[in-house]
């Protein structure tokens, strides 16, 4: 598959930063023709970045307090229409 | 009866005769269904965009100008980028002797060729970022995206005449994705083949049509034979979405290995595993996931090491057809499949047995 890059576009979204937020994550198995789904909570740091036009979003999630069980890390990008900003459950 | 149970609003949406949407990798599948009176979706998740428009014409030329859909697994979430030395370094040894042990129990060859698994990064944002751009240059009739929100291209798909389908797990996605204007909403329950999400279908096809409003709403998960159909209309769905039934089709390339398991399964031949992938998945069992389910296995590791770990068992047990150790995602309805039947008898069975149950129930004639 070709690997040219699509045009990205970097940002910080101040309105967002510190927020709380969940999402309904996941993608596909690699090597299979898959989806996984895996779920995600923690703070968004306001950094997102826009792939190609019309601009696909995705924000920074991270201080994750809820991920998928062996997940290598403590951020991950979640896609803003799968991400879910609420209240920090007490 | 007044009026056919089986023409919905999904069947008015989309000119279509009945509603019965099949999920196939298979591209015969989808002319055959589509041909039948049905809908059809070719998985293209893991092809080149120049692929994924070769298949958009090579259908377009069986089928006319009737309608199907192309589906993509749209990332809803990416982990930063990691090496697969890195990857592979990361798996335990308890684990590796684990994979040995069943590799030696059960006399695992090598496989053939290279892993397709071992190229990493094979699905990025950028790459189905290129696959989705060639769905919208061929204007396909459907895009149908089977995991992550396709909110952001839904302006310029209708632009194009292209309708888009959303697959969700959750009433909360489907709040979502019907809000941002897709065409059809999918509810797929805990039944379904493949990785699900843990609600069933029985409970997220009607929560989802008490918020769908005029948006059509399909099940899909343990669908196949016309009861389900029937039932799922009662449920408030307008039609189902089914994919393990045509694993088994005529039509299907799946090996004729695979097609016999498949057709000898019972429900209880399913299992919903993390021993594959990482994540819970349902799959016919095997020895793989038998092992992992002893009480002595190490617990599973999570996505991507489990997948690394289990890829030398799936390619091994591909590559050289061992029918004792190959296996394939399949819904609980799988135990309806009893015979390898042409897909469009597949449809006509379907939708006979569908409008059976009706009259049984009004005691008027359907259809």
């Amino acid at each position: 598959m070709a690997q040219e890059a699509l045009p990205t576009v970097t940002g910080f979204d101040p309105a967002i930063a510190g927020r709380y937020a969940e999402c309904d994550g996941g993608g596909m198995v690699p090597g299979t023709g898959l989806a996984s789904r895996e779920e995600f909570a923690g703070t968004l740091s306001g950094d997102y970045v826009d792939h190609g036009d019309p601009p696909w979003r995705w924000y920074l999630l991270t201080k994750l307090v809820r991920r998928p069980e062996g997940y290598p890390g403590d951020a991950v990008w979640c896609e803003s229409g799968n991400l879910f900003v609420m209240e920090k459950p007490s | 009866m007044a009026k056919n149970p089986l023409h919905t609003k999904f069947c008015e949406l989309m000119g279509i005769e009945y509603p019965i949407i099949a999920f196939t990798h298979c591209k015969d599948v989808v002319a055959a269904v589509v041909n039948a009176g049905g809908f059809a979706v070719l998985g293209e998740a893991m092809h080149t965009p120049d692929e994924i428009a070769a298949d958009i014409k090579w259908i377009r030329s069986r089928v006319g100008s009737k309608p199907f859909g192309i589906d993509l697994v749209l990332p809803a979430s990416a982990p930063t980028a990691d090496t697969l030395e890195k990857l592979l370094a990361g798996i335990p040894e308890e684990h590796r002797r684990f994979a040995q042990m069943i590799k030696e129990k059960y006399d695992v060859p090598e496989p053939k060729g290279q892993q397709a698994l071992h190229q990493w990064g094979g699905l990025n944002q950028e790459i189905a970022r290129k696959q989705l751009d060639v769905i919208l240059e061929e204007r396909a009739p459907v895009f149908v995206s089977g995991l992550g929100s396709p909110a952001f291209i839904i302006k310029a798909a209708h632009e194009r005449g292209m309708k888009i389908f959303g697959l969700i797990g959750k009433t909360r996605q489907a709040k979502r994705e019907i809000e941002a204007g897709v065409d059809v909403i999918v509810a797929q329950g805990y039944d379904a083949a493949g990785h699900t999400g843990p609600i069933g279908t029985f409970s997220i096809v009607p929560e989802v049509a008490a918020i769908a409003g005029d948006t059509p709403v399909i099940a899909a998960g343990g669908v196949t034979t016309g009861q389900h159909l029937a039932a799922a209309l009662c449920l408030g769905a307008s039609g189902v979405w089914t994919g393990t039934l045509w694993l088994a089709s005529r039509e299907s390339d799946n090996d004729m290995i695979i097609k016999e398991k498949l057709i000898a399964a019972t429900s209880d031949d399913t299992v919903y595993s993390k021993s594959v992938s990482g994540f819970p998945m349902r799959v016919l069992r095997c020895p793989w996931t038998e092992e992992w389910a002893k009480p002595e296995a190490p617990r599973t590791l999570g996505s991507p090491y489990q997948m690394l770990l289990s890829s030398d068992y799936i390619q091994a047990a591909n590559d050289h057809r061992r029918a004792d150790l190959m296996f394939e995602a399949a819904g609980q309805g799988v135990a309806f499949i009893t015979a390898m039947k042409p897909a469009r008898q597949i449809v006509a069975d379907m939708v006979e047995e569908a409008l059976s149950v009706f009259e049984n129930l009004t005691g008027e004639a359907a259809g």
